[in-house]
């Protein structure tokens, strides 16, 4: 709209109203072209299966022929809550969570608070450390899988734990793939804690320094007051992830020895792509996402109360 | 302390030493982790340089009696299938990356500088959908893929997760605090819509439109568990699946598998060196999600 034109409707307030109005549709159209390839993606491939999830678990799903699936109502969840592979899928993938989550914290503090200083070769220390973060699962796996080998390294340092390797020990595969997991993960954390210490202001360590407070005292009331939202945050997102771990576990053991490392999101691959029973697959991927809902909203919660 | 410390000389001696101590013990801990987080690096390389005379014999070497690069050689030079799964990891990385890019820094654009009503639903909407961890919905969304006539393509990777809530709350977030006055000037100028979102917010929005797209790409580099779903040809495998299968077929040959890893996390290895601070700003910028 030019200057001219608008000097030719200047005085008339029903024109300039309806030009306002104008501007307004256009702004709204120019709105909606511009959320449009997002919203449709989000639609088509968020919203979409997370309802038509809802539905098949409804029912004994045909894959080849979904028109002659059977209505059952409740019933695949109800079979879920009866099968012990469930069950031990879920207590499998607790114990990762808890193995995992807390050896990522505690290392990756360890070295954020450990490269704050200045120390000789830390970019080189930075990039052993970080690195990992930037290979695939299988690559970890596959890496791991030697190390902890009859002959690997793994096998070597922990022999005294056990005969052979952990891999094939009901009681360390586990364990063997949490180590493999906070070395692929624990430097991606370190970064995020790492700038997180990085802002807290070091005067206040200077201050306490002069009235001579100990490092453990520094370390209890100015460091960690002051990462806690860093903290809460590698606790909440490595939480989330770890939940849904499959590719360690898929390649390192196959979820063996006699189930001891079958997780959640295998049982739900098997189910989906092994043995296809795909309504009662749905099934198990709403309930999933029900815990890690449940799990998130804790999460919040605990944010939500200490962030006052 | 120095009240109970008058003589000072002696104080400071005994500080000093403290200090040297610590010192040293933080160096020992940080080297310590970092030859432990070296090790499996060296076990591949020096497993995919020993020749399998020596595999076969057993026992365990740090430092292989004799070593070949016969292995490499091959992958590299005689056999193209890393190549291939390379040029498809690749592909699938940037169309994702620019897909991702485009879309969110629009809708993001439209949430923060267009009005119309709705959008703060959308936007929550949007912002809930965090909460949904994409391996859930794989069943439902496989059978979507299928139907579609999409699997064993590339757009069977690329679309599925295309449209996640984290761009759209970086950008949301940058957009906002980009000052409203430019975009008022450049209207006086005349400008359309389209103009002020591609000559004004997107150059000022270069440093958070790298990080979320170096962020995105190695995301897609290394899915696993979808391209393991959807892909079954072996000449449109992306590498975290490829080297897969490699190991299926060379169960007893390490010096293979090793090789094929080491080739496999080559191309991000180079991302990495090449932009070890972009990638580690970008990690630390996802931490503002909590």
């Amino acid at each position: 709209m030019t200057n001219v034109e608008q000097s030719a409707i200047g005085g008339r307030t029903g024109a300039i109203r309806e030009w306002l109005h104008q501007r307004s549709t256009r702004e709204f159209l120019a709105g909606i072209l511009f959320a449009g390839p997002y919203l449709a993606l989000f639609t088509v491939f968020l919203l979409y299966p997370l309802l038509k999830g809802l539905y098949m678990s409804l029912f004994e799903w045909n894959f080849l022929n979904p028109a002659e699936s059977t209505y059952v109502g409740l019933d695949n969840y109800a079979r879920l809550l009866s099968d012990p592979a469930f069950w031990n899928a879920l207590w499998n993938t607790l114990e990762f969570v808890l193995l995992t989550v807390p050896l990522i914290v505690v290392i990756s503090l360890v070295l954020a608070l450990g490269l704050n200083k200045e120390l000789i070769g830390s970019r080189l220390l930075q990039f052993l450390y970080f690195s990992p973060y930037v290979l695939t699962v299988s690559v970890i796996a596959l890496v791991w899988s030697r190390m902890f080998a009859q002959a690997g390294v793994g096998t070597q340092v922990l022999g005294w734990l056990f005969e052979g390797s952990p891999l094939n020990s009901e009681l360390w595969a586990m364990p063997a793939i949490v180590i493999a997991t906070v070395w692929w993960q624990a430097g991606f954390y370190f970064a995020v804690l790492l700038a997180a210490r990085q802002n807290v202001p070091e005067r206040l360590y200077q201050a306490a320094r002069l009235d001579g407070a100990s490092p453990w005292r520094m370390f209890r009331d100015i460091t960690l007051p002051h990462m806690k939202n860093a903290l809460l945050f590698v606790v909440i997102a490595s939480t989330i992830f770890q939940f849904q771990v499959f590719g360690q576990p898929y390649l390192m053991t196959q979820g063996g020895p006699v189930g001891s490392t079958e997780t959640l999101v295998m049982y739900l691959y098997q189910l989906g792509f092994e043995t296809r029973e795909l309504g009662f697959g749905a099934a198990v991927g709403y309930t999933l996402l029900l815990i890690l809902v449940l799990v998130s909203l804790v999460n919040y919660k605990i944010v939500g109360t200490t962030d006052e | 302390m120095s009240n109970t410390n008058p003589n000072s000389a002696s104080w400071t001696d005994r500080h000093l030493d403290r200090d040297t101590l610590y010192r040293i013990g933080l160096y020992v801990v940080m080297y310590g982790i970092a030859i432990a987080f070296f090790v499996p690096y060296w076990r591949m390389f020096q497993l995919s340089v020993t020749p399998m005379s020596v595999i076969t014999e057993g026992g365990f070497h740090w430092i292989p009696p004799e070593f070949t690069f016969a292995v490499w050689q091959r992958y590299l030079f005689e056999e193209p299938i890393i190549y291939q799964w390379t040029f498809n990891t690749f592909m699938i990385a940037s169309i994702t990356t620019l897909i991702v890019l485009v879309v969110d820094s629009m809708i993001a654009f439209s949430l923060t500088r267009l009005e119309w009503p709705g959008q703060s639903a959308v936007l929550g909407i949007i912002m809930a959908s965090f909460m949904i961890p994409g391996y859930v919905n794989i069943i439902p969304l496989y059978t979507l893929v299928n139907n579609l006539g999409l699997m064993n393509s590339y757009w069977a990777i690329i679309l599925p997760f295309a449209a996640g809530p984290l761009g759209v709350f970086l950008l949301v977030q940058f957009f906002r605090d980009i000052p409203e006055e430019l975009e008022e000037a450049a209207r006086l100028d005349g400008f359309s819509t389209l103009r002020i979102y591609a000559r004004i917010i997107l150059p000022l929005s270069t440093p958070i439109l790298t990080a979320l797209g170096l962020f995105v790409f190695i995301w897609s580099w290394n899915q696993f568990l979808w391209p393991l779903i959807v892909l079954n040809d072996d000449a449109l495998y992306t590498l975290p699946i490829g080297v897969v299968t490699l190991r299926d077929v060379n169960a007893l040959a390490p010096n293979i598998i090793m090789t094929s890893l080491a080739l496999a996390s080559l191309p991000l290895f180079i991302v990495f060196l090449l932009f070890q601070d972009k990638l580690i700003s970008s990690v630390q910028m996802q931490a503002g999600t909590g």
